[in-house]
């Protein structure tokens, strides 16, 4: 089921770092391309499934809602001036964020039904 | 006739709208409005050839606002004799209103009616118009390249649209047909279609701008006295519908004008199921003088 998965997570600075090791690992011959391509979407599974079971950690952002839009159960919303105050009361502001938000993997499956 | 309605004159003035087409010239507006009282069917010389019953965005915006809602009364009351007094024949582009104080008219029945409600004027809350652009859409396209758009074709088979100026709603389906909801006036209801009409346009579709109709019209006011339900509802009982237990409110289902009002203890009112504003203004005048019978004491 791993293509229930979105692939964002790749951008990431973790995900960012596993593409250059496989990268190199493939150069080296040390993995075959189609391993890492296991790899990576092994990957894709376990960060969504980390993110929704194991992250705790949330934020309040308050802001203008310049742009949303929903198209294929994706959400995107461009919030102007938003700020973020963390759990730690620490607050974060930007002058334009983009949020991209998806369902999970559990819920993409659950929407099908 | 409009120096009668001085209470009325602050709704209807409304600035003139860009979109409009130069070509209709409003002063045919007074002339037909006078000619053709009831008449509810007259089609405007725009481009579009819609028909539009009562005071058109397009009379509003050019005609000072005391005569044209003055003018947009005998339309809703087809047994109002009024008589056509000199406005009728004054050249086009001397607005009418100097010349009334001159010419003494008889008020009509339902103009002391309308007096007769003392500061008292609906607010329009939400007009729902209809649109056909004409055009096959691919709502997925329009989804993903507008703003403020939401498409989820498992749960509603349109695209919802939102823009903020007039703050509007609108409903897209994949025939080209489309709802607008959410204006507060005519014009605006007009001027929000013609923009969702162009976003549409702009992301490569042959989208034009037909059959604009206006579907319905709530307005709602404060009569500021509690009312009776009870007793309205008895003796209205033909067009009163009053089930404390389902609904607070008493659903008086008025028949001329066609209008459903919604009437609350408190003297909070609902009028909605009009098609032109001037049924608002006529049903609540109508409901008024009821309503005053069935003050609490």
């Amino acid at each position: 089921m791993a293509s229930a998965y979105y692939e964002f997570y790749r951008g990431s600075s973790i995900g960012m770092a596993l593409t250059d090791s496989l990268d190199e690992l493939i150069t080296s011959g040390a993995i075959t391309p189609q391993l890492a391509m296991k790899v990576l979407q092994q990957f894709d599974k376990s960060l969504a499934d980390t993110m929704v079971k194991q992250v705790k950690t949330k934020t309040t952002l308050k802001g203008h809602l310049h742009t949303y839009r929903l198209c294929d159960d994706v959400w995107t919303f461009i919030v102007k001036n938003p700020s973020f105050k963390m759990e730690s009361n620490e607050m974060v502001s930007a002058p334009r964020i983009k949020i991209i938000a998806c369902k999970n993997g559990d819920a993409v499956e659950a929407g099908k039904k | 006739m409009s120096f009668a309605l001085p209470a009325r004159q602050v709704t209807f003035g409304r600035s003139a709208a860009p979109y409009q087409p130069p070509q209709a010239q409003p002063p045919s507006q007074p002339t037909n409005g006078l000619a053709l009282p009831g008449s509810s069917s007259y089609s405007l010389p725009g481009p579009s050839g819609l028909a539009l019953p009562g005071p058109s965005p397009l009379s509003q915006s050019h005609t000072p606002p005391p005569p044209s809602s003055a003018l947009a009364l005998p339309q809703l009351n087809g047994t109002t004799a009024v008589s056509k007094g000199p406005t009728a024949s004054v050249p086009p582009s001397t607005p009418p209103a100097p010349v009334v104080p001159a010419t003494p008219v008889p008020l009509t029945l339902e103009q002391q009616h309308i007096t007769a409600v003392e500061g008292i004027v609906p607010t329009l809350q939400n007009i729902v118009a209809t649109v056909n652009l004409d055009c096959r859409l691919d709502l997925k396209t329009i989804a993903l390249h507008a703003r403020n758009a939401e498409y989820n074709p498992k749960r509603f088979a349109a695209v919802i649209m939102r823009i903020r100026e007039p703050k509007t709603t609108a409903l897209i389906f994949a025939s080209g047909k489309m709802v607008v909801t959410g204006a507060k006036s005519e014009d605006d209801s007009r001027l929000a279609s013609r923009k969702y009409a162009r976003i549409v346009q702009k992301l490569g579709f042959d989208a034009k701008f037909a059959e604009f109709k206006i579907q319905n019209i709530v307005g709602s006011c404060d009569v500021k006295f509690p009312i009776r339900l009870e007793g309205l509802a008895y003796s209205h009982g033909q067009f009163s519908s009053y089930e404390p237990e389902l609904f607070p409110g008493l659903i008086y289902r008025m028949l001329k004008p066609k209008v459903v009002l919604l009437i609350f203890v408190s003297g909070k009112i609902v009028l909605t199921g009009a098609k032109v504003r001037e049924e608002i203004y006529t049903a609540f005048n109508t409901i008024y003088t009821v309503l005053c019978e069935f003050r609490k004491p």
